[in-house]
C-alpha cells in the first residue's frame, strides 16, 4: 500500500525535468527501485531486495533518483547500488545519480555504491546530493578498475545535513584512469566530510582528484584524501588537490592531504588551500560597478567552476552550473517540478 | 563647464603611514589633467582613494563629485560600486587577474548592473555582444580576449587595453588612468592614447597619471600637476610636462 501511494505520486514529486532528452530513468526509494526498469533498455538493471544492480552498455544515458525518507520502520536505512561500466571508453555511459530526502525530519541513511569498470572500459558518474539539511547521509563508494579502464566520478554537493562520502578507489590492473572531483558547498551547521582513498596497485595508471569546497554559516567540512602507491605501481600519475573558500569567518575547513609512495619512477604531487575571497579582486569588481554581493557570487562561482567544468556530459554540465548558482544566491534549488523539499 | 569634481584638503593613510597631505584639486567638464611625480610620491593612493579602496583610511579632508544629471555626491562616503554607478572609472596601473570568471561575464555583469541603477532592463545577449565588439575595436582587442579570465595570461600592455575597453564600456564622466603607458611599446601606446581621446567629449574629464612625458604627446593634458611627497607641488599647463622632462623633478620639489 505505501509503495503503491508512492508510485502513484511519483510523477508529482520525482519528475525532476533535467532537460536530458536521450536520459533513460529510474527512481529508487529508500533503497528499493520503484520504476523504470522496463524503461531501461540497453541497460541492465536488476533489483533484488535493498540491492541494485545496473550494467551499462555503449552510450547509455541513465539518471537514477535516488530519494530517502524517514518512514518510521526503516530506520538506518540502507541501500545498495552496484554499477558495472561495461562499454567501451569510446562509448562510455554517463550516469547521474540525484540523492534527496523527502521531508524535514532527521533520519540516518547508509548508502553504498560499488562500481567496477571492466577492461578497457569507461564510465562517467555524477552524483549530486541535495538534502535535508538535518539528516545524516554516509556513501561508501569502491572503485575497481580493470586494465585500460577509466572513470569519471564528480560529487556535487549541494545541500545536506551530516554527509560523509567515501571513495576507496583501486587502479587493479595497468592503464587505468581514475578521475575523482568533487564540490561541496556547506552553509548553517552543516557537516561535509570527504575521504579518498586511491591504491595504486600496478603501474602505469593515472589517478587525479580534485575537491573543492564553499564553506558559509557555521559550516564544517573535512577532507582526507590518501594516495598510496604500491611498489611494483611504476610510472604512475597521482594528483590530488583541495581547495576550500571560507565565505563565514565561522565556518571551518581542515584538510589532511596523504602521499604514501612505494616507488620511484612515480609523478605525484597534491596541494590543499584554504582561503577567502582575494580583497583585490573584490574592489577590482567593485570598481566597475559590480556590487559586493555579486562580486563575492562571481568568485564563488568562478572557484567552483573548475570542478564543474569537468563534467564532460554539456546539458548536465549546464543544468549543475544553473543549480548552483542558485544554491549560492541562496534560492531554493530543488529542480523544476520537483516537490521533495530538501532545503 | 560645470566642476566635476573639488578635493579639497585631503588627507590620507596607509597603517600609521600618512601619504596623502593635504591635496587640493578641482577638475572641471571637458578637462584632461595630467598628474605627474616620483615613484611614491602617492599618485596611486590619490586613484584608489578616489575609487574607494577601503585599505587606505581619509583622514581629513573631503572629494565632492557632480554626475551627468547635476547631482552632487560626497564622493567620500560611498561604496566602490556606488562611485561606478555615479560616474567614476579608475584604470589601474596593475589590473587585477581574476581566474575563472570571464571577461565577458566580468563587463556583463558590470554593464547590467550600471543599467540596473538607471532602472534600465539587462542588455540581451546578442546587444551585449554588439556592443563588446564595437568597444573592443577601439583598443584593437581580439574578440578572443571575451572568453579568457579577466587579465589571466594577458601580457603588460593586453592588460592595458582591457582597462580602456572597460572604460569605453562603462562610458564614466570622469575617468582616472593611473600610469596605463607603463609597460606598452609605442603602437600599444597609440592604441591606447587614440582609445581614450576617441572617449573624450566636452562633457566627461580624465586625470592622467604618469612619470612620462611620453603619454602627453598623444593625450594632450590642459592642466598639469606635479604630485611631490603626497602634495600638489605645481600646477601649470601643458608645457609643464615638457619642462620636467628637461630638467627633471627636482627643480619643483
Ligand atoms: N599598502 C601599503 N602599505 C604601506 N605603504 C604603502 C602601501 N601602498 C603604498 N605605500 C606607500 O605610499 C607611498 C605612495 O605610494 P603610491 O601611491 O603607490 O605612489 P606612486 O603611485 O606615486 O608611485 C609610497 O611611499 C609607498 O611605499
Ligand atoms: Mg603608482
Amino acid at each position: 500500500m505505501d509503495k503503491l501511494k508512492i508510485i502513484d505520486i511519483d510523477k508529482e514529486i520525482f519528475s525532476c525535468s533535467v532537460p536530458l532528452e536521450n536520459a533513460q530513468k529510474a527512481y529508487i526509494l529508500n533503497g528499493v527501485l520503484m520504476s523504470g526498469k522496463e524503461d531501461i533498455r540497453g541497460v541492465q538493471m536488476v533489483s533484488e531486495k535493498k540491492s541494485i544492480t545496473i550494467e551499462t552498455k555503449e552510450n547509455n544515458f541513465l539518471q537514477i533518483i535516488n530519494v530517502r525518507e524517514n518512514a518510521v520502520l526503516r530506520r538506518g536505512e540502507e541501500y545498495c547500488i552496484e554499477i558495472k561500466a561495461n562499454a567501451l571508453k569510446e562509448e562510455k555511459s554517463t550516469i547521474v545519480l540525484c540523492s534527496h530526502t523527502l521531508g524535514d525530519e532527521r533520519f540516518s541513511t547508509k548508502g553504498k555504491i560499488n562500481i567496477v569498470v571492466e577492461k578497457e572500459c569507461g564510465l562517467e558518474l555524477i552524483i549530486m546530493q541535495n538534502e535535508n539539511g538535518v539528516s545524516v547521509h554516509n556513501v561508501d563508494i569502491d572503485i575497481e578498475i580493470k586494465y585500460g579502464g577509466s572513470l569519471k566520478l564528480n560529487i556535487i554537493t549541494l545541500h545536506g545535513g551530516h554527509i560523509t562520502n567515501t571513495i576507496n578507489s583501486v587502479l587493479l590492473e595497468e592503464q587505468a584512469e581514475c578521475d575523482l572531483g568533487g564540490l561541496y558547498l556547506s552553509d548553517r551547521e552543516q557537516v561535509i566530510n570527504t575521504n579518498v582513498n586511491v591504491l595504486h596497485k600496478v603501474g602505469g595508471g593515472i589517478s587525479r582528484q580534485l575537491f573543492k569546497g564553499i564553506l558559509d554559516g557555521n559550516s564544517k567540512t573535512n577532507f582526507n584524501g590518501k594516495i598510496v602507491v604500491s611498489p611494483q605501481a611504476q610510472k604512475t600519475e597521482a594528483y590530488q588537490a583541495n581547495n576550500n573558500l571560507l565565505i563565514s569567518d565561522r565556518a571551518k575547513a581542515t584538510s589532511n592531504p596523504h602521499l604514501i609512495i612505494y616507488a620511484d619512477d612515480v609523478k605525484c604531487s597534491h596541494g590543499a588551500t584554504i582561503g577567502t575571497i582575494g580583497d583585490e579582486e573584490l574592489f577590482y569588481m567593485r570598481s566597475r560597478g559590480i556590487s559586493l554581493y555579486e562580486a563575492k557570487l562571481l568568485q564563488q562561482q568562478a572557484f567552483a567552476g573548475a570542478v564543474l567544468e569537468k563534467i564532460e556530459k554539456k546539458e548536465l554540465k549546464e543544468r549543475l552550473i544553473g543549480l548552483v548558482e542558485r544554491r549560492l544566491r541562496g534560492e531554493s534549488i530543488h529542480c523544476q517540478g520537483c516537490s521533495t523539499r530538501c532545503c | 563647464m560645470k566642476n566635476l569634481l573639488e578635493i579639497k584638503d585631503l588627507h590620507a593613510k596607509i597603517g600609521d603611514k600618512e601619504i596623502l597631505k593635504g591635496i587640493n584639486l578641482t577638475i572641471k567638464q571637458g578637462e584632461v589633467h595630467a598628474i605627474m611625480g616620483r615613484n611614491g610620491s602617492g599618485k596611486s593612493t590619490l586613484s584608489a582613494v578616489l575609487a574607494g579602496n577601503e585599505n587606505y583610511i581619509v583622514t581629513q579632508g573631503s572629494i565632492q563629485f557632480t554626475d551627468q544629471k547635476g547631482t552632487t555626491y560626497n564622493l567620500l562616503e560611498m561604496s566602490p560600486e556606488e562611485r561606478s554607478w555615479a560616474g567614476v572609472f579608475l584604470g589601474f596601473q596593475y589590473p587585477v587577474e581574476i581566474p575563472g570568471v570571464t571577461n565577458v561575464n566580468f563587463m556583463k555583469t558590470a554593464v547590467n548592473e550600471h543599467r540596473k541603477q538607471r532602472g534600465l532592463e539587462a542588455l540581451s545577449a546578442a546587444e551585449y555582444l554588439k556592443m563588446m565588439r564595437e568597444k573592443m575595436a577601439i583598443v584593437q582587442m581580439d574578440p578572443s580576449f571575451s572568453s579568457r579570465g579577466v587579465n589571466v595570461g594577458f601580457s603588460g600592455g593586453e592588460k592595458k587595453r582591457n582597462e580602456i575597453f572597460q572604460m569605453a564600456m562603462l562610458n564614466p564622466s570622469l575617468a582616472i588612468l593611473d600610469e596605463t603607458d607603463s609597460g606598452l611599446d609605442v603602437d600599444a601606446l597609440r592604441i591606447v592614447a587614440n582609445g581614450v581621446n576617441r572617449l573624450k567629449t566636452k562633457d566627461n574629464a580624465f586625470v592622467v597619471i604618469t612619470h612620462y612625458q611620453r603619454l602627453l604627446d598623444y593625450i594632450v593634458p590642459d592642466i598639469v600637476h606635479i604630485l611631490y611627497k603626497g602634495k600638489i607641488v605645481k600646477t601649470a599647463g601643458k608645457e609643464l610636462a615638457l619642462e620636467i622632462e628637461q630638467k627633471g623633478y627636482d627643480e619643483f620639489e
